[in-house]
């Protein structure tokens, strides 16, 4: 085998676990238990934990392709032992298991062993947040507790302090479902990031946790997590009592939000009788549209940007050639376009209207501006 | 013949939206490099430098790509080459214009190919397809064609299985005694009518302008998944201020007419 290739039975493992892992696992860095061989049988992995990430080393040895890896915790979790079956720990499982009846032939045996170990770690986690000697923290805890899906774990915070940080789903609701024609892999899910300050010195200051909106990536063509605003934590509040708030409040947002796609959908199709068939538009969540258009013998592209605030935010225009090229080859384009008549109660079909009139004269602008362009370049 | 028809017509052809499947394309460029594609473009480059149609097709696939690009990131481009029969010139599907740029810079004319065989490449989108629709992509052939008398000729199976779009831009000399462009055009109409999974789109200019060339190009941004039949296509629509007399002044150019 040449240098600087996976052996085939860890290969096999490896990508059978990159392409069925239901959460988004990563590989950071690969590299060869000895320089004689050369062969890459370590790596590392980052999995998704809690909101943020854990990194474990996976040690296969190349020489002895039929054993079962080692796996190497981070350097924080020295306490974390899933190979030793606790004494009296009922709650504990062992993947020893899974370990000895270790079948390297099988390439779906790492992806399993990988996601017991996080079971179990998340195990862990919840035991270290349990023992944390902090009166508020307890009692989050067993208001919280009957909730599915919360990780949590406890970290050092800055300066020396210690936190504990909830990962909390929200919304029981399948957003994937509220979108017709969803184009989404990955179930898409919001949580809630608490983080708690814990110890001594916190006892007689209740503060308000650290709270953020965190959602999975490709929410963000309908829904914007940073334009929430979160309902404020009163004092003498605990998580359960936060949580049906926010809840609730973001449930209508969410419902708001699916239901302006339509509205998006209906500004794009009355631009079409004045700007023809477009040439491409987003039709699921009606954000971008293009059209082709000319004035003269100068034909050129319109890309319309429509916030998720639309009509309440106006959209955003952009106007490229197909005529006028920059040095590299590319078609020139306009500055992005933001100032034209433009008000959130007109009807569809009067908005397209006054974008058509608009456009007349500002594709004037942009031809002047294309030949402009040209000639500094001479 | 069947077709896949876009979703986004009411019977009347009126445009409409539906919530509909919306795939990112992988685009597959076929350039034809037969020395028909070094035939000079009726107007000069800025110093007064010849353009052969290999260089405005460049340009053109360049202003696709990047119109492409700022429509929707995702798409993809790779690059083949037709002398005899179709070789790749990039084979991986990238979304990087820079990538692009360098596969355009290899791109040379050939010599005289004598006929062209358009099996190979439609075997190689074939397979190319199916790895697209694995990833919930649609695969789509873009050839580019240039000989004015020699018809392409296809081998491919009659097949209910279409998995990639079919669209040509042909350009030709002016038609005269020595060549036959009409017989090629029907020729490639033919090809495209035979393989083509959704509607595809045919344009071909026999006038050696450049910003035809780059307008039929922008028409072909169409994403195959929201087009209408190429006789119903309205587009570039003209924007000029509506009267009540006529809408272009004389002299203009009509664009929506085919250029022949």
């Amino acid at each position: 085998m040449a240098i600087n290739t996976v052996p085939p039975l860890i290969a096999a493992q490896l990508n059978y676990l990159l392409s069925n892992s239901p959460l988004p696992i990563n590989v950071e860095q690969m590299w060869s238990g000895s320089k004689h061989h050369g062969l890459l049988d370590r790596f590392t992995l980052v999995i998704p934990f809690c909101l943020d990430y854990i990194r474990w080393d996976v040690i296969y040895n190349a020489l002895y392709p039929l054993a079962a890896p080692d796996i190497i915790f981070g350097p924080e979790d020295e306490s974390f032992r899933p190979y030793h079956v606790g004494g009296g720990d009922g709650d504990l499982k062992s993947p020893r298991k899974s370990l000895s009846d270790w079948n390297c032939k099988d390439p779906t045996w790492l992806l399993s062993l990988i996601l017991e170990l996080r079971e179990l770690y998340m195990t862990y986690q919840r035991k270290r947040v349990g023992e944390v000697d902090d009166e508020r923290l307890k009692f989050e805890l067993s208001t919280i507790v009957p909730r599915e899906g919360i990780e949590m774990y406890m970290r050092s915070g800055i300066e020396k302090t210690e936190e504990v940080k909830f990962a909390v789903p929200l919304l029981g609701v399948d957003i994937n479902k509220m979108v017709t024609g969803c184009p989404w892999r990955h179930q898409q899910k919001i949580f809630l990031e608490v983080i708690f300050p814990v110890g001594r010195k916190y006892r007689h200051a209740p503060s308000t946790p650290r709270l953020k909106l965190v959602a999975s990536p490709e929410l963000k063509a309908l829904f914007s997590t940073e334009d929430f605003r979160l309902p404020p934590w009163l004092d003498d509040m605990c998580m359960a009592e936060y949580l049906p708030i926010l809840e609730g409040l973001l449930q209508s947002q969410i419902v708001d939000a699916v239901s302006s796609i339509d509205v998006r959908r209906k500004f794009i199709v009355a631009l079409a009788p004045l700007f023809g068939r477009p040439v491409e538009a987003d039709p699921v969540f009606c954000r971008k549209v293009a059209f082709l258009t000319s004035s003269g013998v100068f034909t050129f592209l319109v890309h319309f940007s429509l916030p998720l605030q639309f009509p309440k935010q106006q959209p955003v225009l952009m106007l490229q050639s197909s005529q006028h090229f920059n040095p590299s080859g590319a078609p020139i384009k306009s500055p992005v376009i933001t100032e034209f008549p433009w008000s959130s109660t007109w009807e569809s079909s009067e908005m397209a209207e006054r974008f058509f009139d608009f456009l007349v004269e500002e594709c004037l602008n942009f031809k002047k501006y294309c030949n402009e362009s040209l000639l500094q370049q001479r | 013949m069947e077709r896949t028809v876009a979703q986004s017509s009411t019977p009347q052809g009126r445009y409409t939206l539906l919530p509909s499947r919306y795939s990112s394309e992988d685009i597959l460029f076929c350039i034809d490099v037969d020395t028909e594609s070094l035939v000079e473009m009726k107007v000069t480059g800025p110093n007064g430098r010849p353009i052969t149609r290999l260089d405005s097709i460049k340009q053109a696939i360049l202003l696709f790509i990047n119109a492409k690009l700022s429509i929707n990131p995702d798409h993809r481009f790779a690059f083949a080459t037709l002398t005899k029969s179709a070789s790749w010139l990039r084979k991986e599907f990238s979304s990087e214009v820079e990538s692009a740029m360098a596969a355009l810079r290899l791109l040379s004319a050939d010599s005289s190919s004598g006929h062209a065989d358009l099996t190979q490449l439609f075997k190689i989108a074939y397979h190319e397809a199916k790895k697209s629709r694995a990833q919930n992509r649609i695969l789509r052939v873009f050839l580019i064609y240039c000989r004015s008398s020699i018809r392409p000729q296809h081998q491919w199976p009659v097949t209910n299985q279409k998995l990639f779009t079919f669209d040509v831009v042909y350009l030709h000399d002016k038609p005269g005694p020595e060549n036959c462009p009409q017989k090629v055009y029907d020729a490639l109409v033919d090809a495209l009518e035979h393989v083509t999974e959704y509607e595809g789109y045919i344009f071909e200019s026999g006038q050696g302008l450049s910003r035809v060339l780059f307008r039929h190009m922008c028409i072909l941004l169409s994403h195959p998944q929201q087009r209408c039949l190429q006789d119903l296509i309205d587009i570039p629509k003209s924007l000029t201020k509506k009267s009540p007399t006529a809408d272009s002044a004389p002299g203009e150019e009509n664009p929506a007419a085919s250029s022949q």
